[in-house]
């Protein structure tokens, strides 16, 4: 899967990534938190990453790799949602958190050129069907 | 052209129309309006058409109104409205109002203050079912309501009835009862919820309308002890949504609470943006809805 998105492609992009975790044989849980976790990468490349970006989905074994690209300023704290942010606070800061809650692996590096930022979530996903390698790079 | 008003502002002498297209809504609606006449020691009577009398029990339970002790006590009857209001012979509307006027003299000699009616009117929308007769009904009506004993509520269900109908009823109704709706699109509705107060969410929602979201919930703060969020219809929340409910829950004092239901996925966020931090927060699984 390899999806260009910007707001007001947000709504698509939650049904397309179900529609591929579920093609893979993912249980629901799997799902549930490949949106979670897909949407707010992307939702912080369209509210701070230029208005817009790309999402891959792919799997490896039994791991689940979602990666957002953005063209935006770039993310300047890489170790950024490792500390829980206040509850009690409605400020932003909390996709980073919950991502790293539910991911194995989070990456964030700068784009290619030194522009943008890449982000990829790694969600264990056990039960996906294995036909073959990277079946859907 | 009627008034849109919410169930609290009807009372005896009153005759509404609720339309509807959300069943949750209408069932909300009816749910409030049962448990307002109950409070205020009215007799309440419900035909209901749509779903049957044990379903519909069922569901004022499920709003936090207690119908069984109100059965049994005979302040609240509910009842098929074709057993009932449309009688065992042919229908029409001088029959109807006659079973009508028949239970606000029952209402008065069992010393009830006043008589609450709610009936579900899908029954005319049936293949061969007197419809001209629902219009004269409506229209009829009026005399007995000038009694000052008796408040209606008239149940449309917008996507059965044809649009000359609703344009009739709106017009014979002097009220029409409706939720109050923050916001509606196809992929997301936030509206009031009355019974049990508090906000209903559906669809998906996420940061472009958290300000709507907070909106709805400091009104709910502001308006009812025990807040209830309904988010059994919700898909989708994101971080920021979530941190908007908890935060919200977080500033409750120790002597109120917000519940909310919601399925898992919504429950997951909510837990990890803090919402087993916040004491007055109660987490409630709602079932999964099959895709």
């Amino acid at each position: 899967m390899d999806h260009s998105f910007d707001a007001n492609g947000l709504y698509a992009l939650r049904a397309t990534l179900a529609a591929h975790a579920s093609e893979l044989g993912a249980t629901d849980q799997q799902i549930e938190h490949l949106i979670i976790v897909g949407s707010e990468l992307a939702n912080n490349a369209v509210r701070h990453g230029g208005g817009s970006g790309r999402l891959r989905l792919w799997h490896h074994g039994s791991t689940l790799y979602c990666q957002v690209t953005d063209q935006g300023p770039g993310i300047a704290d890489p170790t950024v949602g490792h500390s829980r942010p206040d509850p009690r606070s409605s400020d932003a800061g909390r996709g980073m958190w919950i991502c790293r809650r539910l991911t194995t692996e989070l990456i964030i590096e700068n784009g290619p050129d030194g522009r943008g930022t890449v982000v990829t979530a790694a969600i264990p996903a056990p039960k996906i069907r294995q036909p073959g390698p990277d079946a859907l790079r | 052209m009627t008034d849109a008003v919410t169930t609290d502002a009807v009372d005896t002498g009153d005759h509404a129309c609720l339309t509807f297209t959300d069943a949750e809504e209408r069932l909300d609606l009816v749910a409030a309006f049962v448990r307002d006449g109950l409070r205020s020691g009215q007799k309440v009577v419900c035909w209901t058409d749509t779903i049957s009398p044990d379903g519909l029990a069922d569901e004022l339970t499920a709003r936090s109104v207690r119908p069984r002790a109100a059965l049994r006590r005979g302040q609240l009857s509910i009842a098929a409205v074709s057993g009932s209001l449309l009688g065992p012979a042919d229908v029409t509307a001088v029959g109807m109002v006659k079973v009508l006027a028949g239970e606000v003299a029952t209402a008065g000699r069992e010393g009830y203050r006043g008589l609450r009616v709610t009936a579900d009117m899908a029954w005319a929308t049936r293949p061969l079912a007197a419809a001209g007769e629902l219009m004269a009904f409506e229209a009829a009506v009026t005399g007995l309501l000038g009694e000052g004993r008796l408040c209606l509520i008239c149940q449309y269900d917008r996507d059965r009835f044809d649009a000359v109908t609703l344009a009739f009823a709106a017009k014979a109704h002097p009220k029409t009862v409706a939720a109050q709706v923050y916001f509606e699109h196809p992929l997301l509705r936030i509206c009031r919820q009355y019974s049990p107060p508090g906000v209903r969410i559906a669809g998906q929602l996420d940061y472009r309308h958290r300000d709507i979201l907070e909106q709805a919930l400091t009104e709910s703060t502001r308006l009812d002890r025990h807040m209830h969020l309904n988010l059994a219809g919700l898909d989708y929340i994101d971080g920021a949504c979530a941190g908007v409910i908890v935060a919200a829950a977080m500033r409750l004092p120790a002597s109120r609470r917000m519940t909310v239901t919601c399925r898992r996925a919504v429950a997951t966020v909510l837990d990890l943006v803090g919402g087993s931090a916040a004491p007055s927060m109660r987490v409630q699984q709602a079932h999964e809805q099959q895709p």
